[in-house]
């Protein structure tokens, strides 16, 4: 058949294998092309859907995902029977590797990583440790509590050389620092594609998530008994288990995946957008969660801003991905191969002909019988 | 010799099963004459094996001659078992973590509170350290001499806060009119409230006692609170010892409040001695 939209001549397929567009649709779905109604990494949701799973670990396959929620899941009921228990030492524990290991056994399954595990893991989970104690540290030095809550008996009020420090220098200079170790990763070019840089990004930014929720609870760590009543400890615990690594590794992805289509020559307002938003969401989780508890507001209040800035953040990341992938699945050439979202059999170029899943996108095991593209585009102007 | 694609006319290498341009089988295409409608794409069985030789797609071909590695699958009850271990054994480690630390800290915090004086008393601490005078501080109901290094954070005709030289802890002392008149026990009880609302996890520090005495004239009651100060990503154990007192027909108030890190508390209650003892209330 010929493409509705490429014009070229391609298999029979619901999707086009070469540029991916839906075939058949006018304007029901918007732009077929576009094709935002179907996400280019899981095309059973819409690009505007905040889904975490399909989000930050978008080389799952379609069973696959389930048993990464289940598994999500399974940690986070451990949490609350900790919480519940009265053992919040270990809660705390949990909640901040929580995020991490689950990322650690996607980076295994997809194999991400390909034949280079140490290098990708130490440049990016530990390095992304590194830069966490130093600037979690740095920050700590810097920003003393006791300086700005000296007279807990005073009205609520927000300080303002609190909320200049916590609420804006930190997340931008940990935005900046955050995204060092994947851009210095020695082998980056043997992973040119975003994909590649959101999910190295991801996996520096929850590196640095674990050092900074070890280091920021190492005070009840040493000083909370083993067995204490529960209290308000869950809210801090679900900033610890989900938001905060959410935050820190969406924001770092964002950064990197635009690092990585910079050095394919392709910066456009998507990409700039992508790391103004990441500094942005950054600012106003942590502004905002300052404010709202210098404030006094419900502590479910301040839960609910943090989950509303994190989707917004991931709705992002989709929008950036999806077509940052839908332009670099156009350039592959056919093979057979089994879609790893509907597991069809298909002879196809960069997209499934069935359910329209980008293939550059599908986990390692799958692309491995192919060799890397000669896309002349991957290393513009000499960057690499 | 080359195979050309039926359908799109592509000269494809020998032993090329698909056309490396438009994907069709080559043996169907070149079967069909005139090929108008191209197969469907999802077979409907496993996938040939990959053919012999290099696969010549301008983008993709087979890694290496050979058969293809195995697909990797992580079991799903291996994830979920991950996962699980995590929990258990971050349990353990934080249960373990927690009852060493909590040992460590009874040991090191023996007698950390401020000993309440007997009434009539002049200080609730014992041992005044040496420091250098750094000047009087003062307002309408209280005044007190400021150790060398230590600075107001903040005043106003009730309340004056000070902070040490390190910066780990304040000192808030404050007097005034209260209207209608309060006991030192609605004093307390109003600032316990006023924890419990800021501070929910607020409750009396482990070993702490309640007593009553007096603070350099002021008839009150001593205690301690302990609860979870949370800012910047912070999340500090924090440990308040508290006056609150009131003169004997209750017009007038007058609170003392020490803010630390629980771990802290024993050195900084020796180090806020000289702060304690010269406070002079001005209303009575």
């Amino acid at each position: 058949m010929q493409c509705d939209h490429c014009a070229q001549d391609v298999p029979d397929g619901v999707f086009c294998t070469r540029c991916g567009a839906h075939q058949g649709t006018t304007e029901e779905f918007g732009n077929a092309k576009l094709r935002e109604h179907r996400y280019a990494a899981h095309p059973g949701e819409h690009v505007a859907q905040p889904s975490v799973i399909t989000t930050l670990f978008p080389h799952l396959g379609h069973n696959k995902i389930h048993e990464f929620r289940w598994a999500f899941t399974a940690g986070l009921a451990g949490v609350l029977v900790l919480y519940l228990a009265g053992l919040i030492t270990a809660a705390i524990l949990v909640s901040a590797f929580l995020v991490p290991v689950l990322y650690l056994i996607y980076l295994y399954e997809a194999q991400v990583y390909r034949d280079e595990p140490a290098t990708i893991l130490g440049f990016t989970l530990g390095g992304g440790i590194i830069v966490g104690i130093v600037v979690t540290i740095l920050g700590r030095a810097i920003y003393n509590p006791f300086d700005y809550q000296v007279n807990p008996l005073g009205n609520p009020g927000v300080s303002i050389g609190a909320l200049l420090v916590v609420g804006l220098v930190m997340p931008v200079v940990q935005e900046v620092l955050k995204a060092v170790p994947a851009f210095f990763l020695p082998n980056r070019a043997d992973f040119p594609e975003t994909v590649d840089g959101l999910v190295f990004g991801v996996a520096a930014g929850l590196g640095f998530s674990l050092a900074e929720g070890l280091i920021g609870f190492s005070s009840a760590l040493t000083t909370l008994p083993a067995h204490v009543a529960p209290g308000n400890w869950i809210y801090d615990l679900a900033t610890l288990a989900v938001l905060q690594p959410l935050l820190q590794g969406s924001a770092t992805g964002m950064v990197v995946a635009t690092i990585w289509r910079y050095r394919r020559g392709r910066l456009a307002g998507r990409e700039i957008g992508g790391v103004a938003m990441a500094v942005i969401a950054h600012i106003a989780f942590a502004g905002g969660t300052l404010v709202l508890k210098d404030s006094a507001v419900n502590p479910l209040a301040i839960l609910i801003w943090q989950a509303v800035v994190v989707g917004a953040l991931l709705i992002y990341i989709r929008y950036l991905l999806h077509h940052a992938l839908l332009e670099e699945a156009a350039h592959m050439g056919f093979a057979e191969t089994v879609c790893p979202s509907c597991h069809t059999h298909i002879v196809a170029s960069g997209f499934c002909p069935n359910c329209g899943m980008a293939l550059t996108a599908a986990p390692n095991a799958i692309k491995r019988s192919r060799r890397p593209r000669k896309d002349p585009a991957a290393t513009p102007s000499g960057r690499s | 010799m080359a195979v050309t694609c039926a359908r799109c006319g592509t000269q494809n290498p020998d032993g090329n099963q698909f056309c490396q341009a438009c994907g069709t089988p080559l043996a169907v295409a070149a079967s069909q004459p005139g090929f108008a409608s191209p197969p469907a794409t999802a077979l409907p069985g496993p996938p040939p094996g990959p053919p012999p030789g290099a696969y010549q797609s301008p983008y993709y071909s087979p890694s290496a001659v050979g058969p293809q590695p195995p697909v990797h699958r992580t079991p799903w009850v291996l994830i979920i078992s991950a996962i699980v271990v995590l929990v258990v054994l971050m349990a353990g480690c934080g249960t373990a973590f927690a009852v060493l630390g909590s040992r460590a800290n009874n040991n090191g915090s023996a007698g950390i509170l401020p000993s309440p004086s007997p009434a009539g008393s002049p200080s609730p601490v014992a041992t005044p350290t040496p420091t250098t005078p750094g000047g009087t501080v003062s307002n309408k109901g209280e005044s007190f001499t400021l150790p060398g290094g230590w600075t107001v954070a903040s005043k106003d005709d009730e309340s004056i806060s000070v902070t040490n030289p390190d910066g780990d802890g304040s000192v808030t002392v404050g007097s005034g009119v209260s209207d209608p008149a309060q006991t030192a026990q609605d004093n307390k009880a109003t600032i316990d409230k006023f924890f419990k609302d800021k501070y929910p996890d607020t409750k009396a520090c482990p070993g702490s006692k309640t007593t009553t005495g007096s603070l350099n004239g002021a008839q009150g009651i001593f205690w301690e609170v302990c609860f979870t100060l949370s800012a910047g990503g912070q999340s500090i154990q924090a440990g308040a010892p508290l006056f609150a007192g009131a003169n004997s027909d209750g017009s007038v108030y007058y609170v003392v409040l020490l803010l630390t890190s629980q771990s802290n508390l024993k050195s900084f209650i020796a180090e806020t001695a000289p702060v304690l003892q010269s406070i002079h209330w001005n209303l009575t």
